[in-house]
């Protein structure tokens, strides 16, 4: 476990130890998890509940606002479910995102202890924002079905495996992301207007049936707006046309987690403690 | 054992490349005592860093089959918004060792008291140092790197650090960063004097002092 070779050539032996290993890892990432929360939200006054709290703070305001503004349906699409299944996606990538921008950086002094990865960290950060994101989920729709503004979806399978791409294109996009902000200052700079510029092109507002079919077709190559498509069309089933192929998303899903994998495995290169 | 061989470190500023490090090549058997000596900028921060795994080396090897404690100095590892007890409580976890039992010999030999329950950025350089040398005593290392922390505390403290690292735990190995003659006269066998990034290894503390000094 001390030896400083690194982690990712697995020999033989280590392979042997993987039982041992797993256990290990699991165990740093939940002690890390413990200290994310601890760190974040203190242990005084809401302390846990902000988990749940901070992105409904972000939520509900704006999704009553647009709701208002926007009236209550566009194109044949009731305009409350059409806007949550947008912007808690767009919450969860974005609150992914910012919270990879330097982060192996910032936590450089944990890599003492030497049974802690720079994966490890990247794993509690996600998994925290990963839960928060659903937590919000699952209260703002309990709160609007109740209040009779939602339905169910219409097929839950279908809208469970769009969120389900929509986690990992966050967590290829975190890794990608939080590995180039360890190597240039671009990064960080480029992330500030992208992440904002997101809402707008991510398929929050569209749905790939409203495009023109040449631009349908590009668009469609986007990871998130074939998650987006899946979520809508889990949402409200036939009434709308979606083209969410998810034999395509899971590659290029492949493709950008084992991109941001490498990246980030070679950002341990750039590390600079303090 | 750990063992060093060629180590070369370089940063890259606005542009220009910076060696801290420049071929330093050093072995450390169980129970040996290394001092590494040397004046600001020479390179001894960079060396723990490298050492503790936090920033691995531009070319050369560090191999290890000791477990190498986190550097007991004024910072590592500790979250400051955190409580003592947190700390602990994070550091009992990922070594997995029973938090009770940590937290008995912390309270016992850093004398911290109702600080515990403190956030960590609360406390004095003094009560830090206690802190972070009590909890890598209480996790158990083969080998312990110190920097220069043992100075930090009062006589009592300094009296206790000495019975726990150099009387319960002589066949402990250690990498002492210090500047005090005295006491690295008094506790290592070899000496690491680092200049302008490049290392000489002597096994006359004396003379490397005497090299030191004439730097």
């Amino acid at each position: 476990m001390f030896a400083s070779t690194p982690r990712h050539s697995i020999g033989s032996f280590e392979l042997l130890m993987f039982r041992e290993n797993l256990a290990t890892q699991s165990r740093v990432v939940g002690a890390l998890l413990i200290r994310e929360v601890y760190t974040r939200f203190g242990r005084e006054g809401l302390g846990f509940a902000w988990i749940v709290a901070e992105p409904l703070i972000f939520a509900i305001p704006v999704l009553l606002v647009w709701s208002a503004v926007r009236g209550s349906y566009e194109r044949g699409v009731p305009m409350m479910p059409f806007l949550w299944t947008g912007y808690l996606p767009v919450l969860l990538f974005r609150h992914v995102g910012g919270r990879m921008l330097l982060f192996v950086r910032v936590n450089a002094g944990l890599l003492y202890h030497r049974q802690v990865t720079i994966f490890d960290i990247f794993l509690a950060r996600f998994l925290l924002e990963v839960g928060s994101n659903l937590s919000a989920v699952l209260v703002s729709f309990v709160l609007f079905y109740s209040l009779g503004w939602m339905d169910l979806p219409k097929d839950l399978s279908m809208f469970y495996l769009g969120y389900f791409y929509m986690i990992w294109w966050s967590a290829a996009a975190g890794l990608i992301i939080g590995g180039l902000s360890e190597r240039t200052d671009w990064a960080e700079k480029l992330w500030q207007p992208y992440s904002y510029l997101y809402m707008f092109f991510s398929g929050f507002f569209y749905l790939a049936d409203w495009l023109p079919p040449a631009l349908r077709h590009v668009a469609l190559y986007q990871p998130y707006l074939q998650a987006y498509e899946m979520i809508r069309g889990g949402m409200f089933g036939n009434v709308i046309k979606t083209y969410g192929d998810p034999a395509y998303e899971t590659f290029i899903l492949a493709v950008l987690t084992l991109i941001g994998l490498l990246i980030m495995r070679d950002s341990r290169k750039y590390v600079v403690a303090e | 054992m750990i063992r060093a061989v060629d180590v070369t470190k370089e940063y890259q500023t606005e542009g220009r490349v910076h060696r801290a490090l420049s071929s330093v090549s050093f072995t450390l058997g169980k129970g040996e005592k290394l001092a590494v000596i040397g004046r600001n900028g020479a390179g001894k921060s960079t060396l723990i860093r490298l050492l503790g795994g936090v920033e691995l080396p531009t070319s050369g090897t560090i191999e290890q089959t000791m477990s190498l404690s986190w550097p007991i100095g004024l910072t590592g590892g500790f979250q400051g918004s955190l409580t003592g007890n947190d700390n602990m409580r994070f550091i009992a976890r990922i070594y997995n060792k029973p938090f009770d039992r940590i937290k008995d010999y912390v309270e016992d030999f850093a004398e911290l008291g109702k600080f515990l329950s403190e956030p960590v950025k609360t406390y004095s350089l003094g009560m830090r140092a206690r802190f972070a040398f009590a909890l890598s005593l209480a996790i158990d290392f083969d080998c312990y790197l110190i920097d220069e922390v043992i100075a930090a505390g009062d006589q009592r403290f300094q009296r206790r650090s000495h019975e726990e690292l150099f009387e319960k735990r002589a066949d402990r190995s250690l990498i002492l960063a210090s500047h005090m003659g005295e006491f690295i006269k008094s506790y290592c066998s070899r000496a690491l004097v680092l200049h302008h990034g490049r290392g000489n290894l002597f096994s006359d503390i004396d003379l490397a002092l005497q090299v030191y000094n004439d730097l």
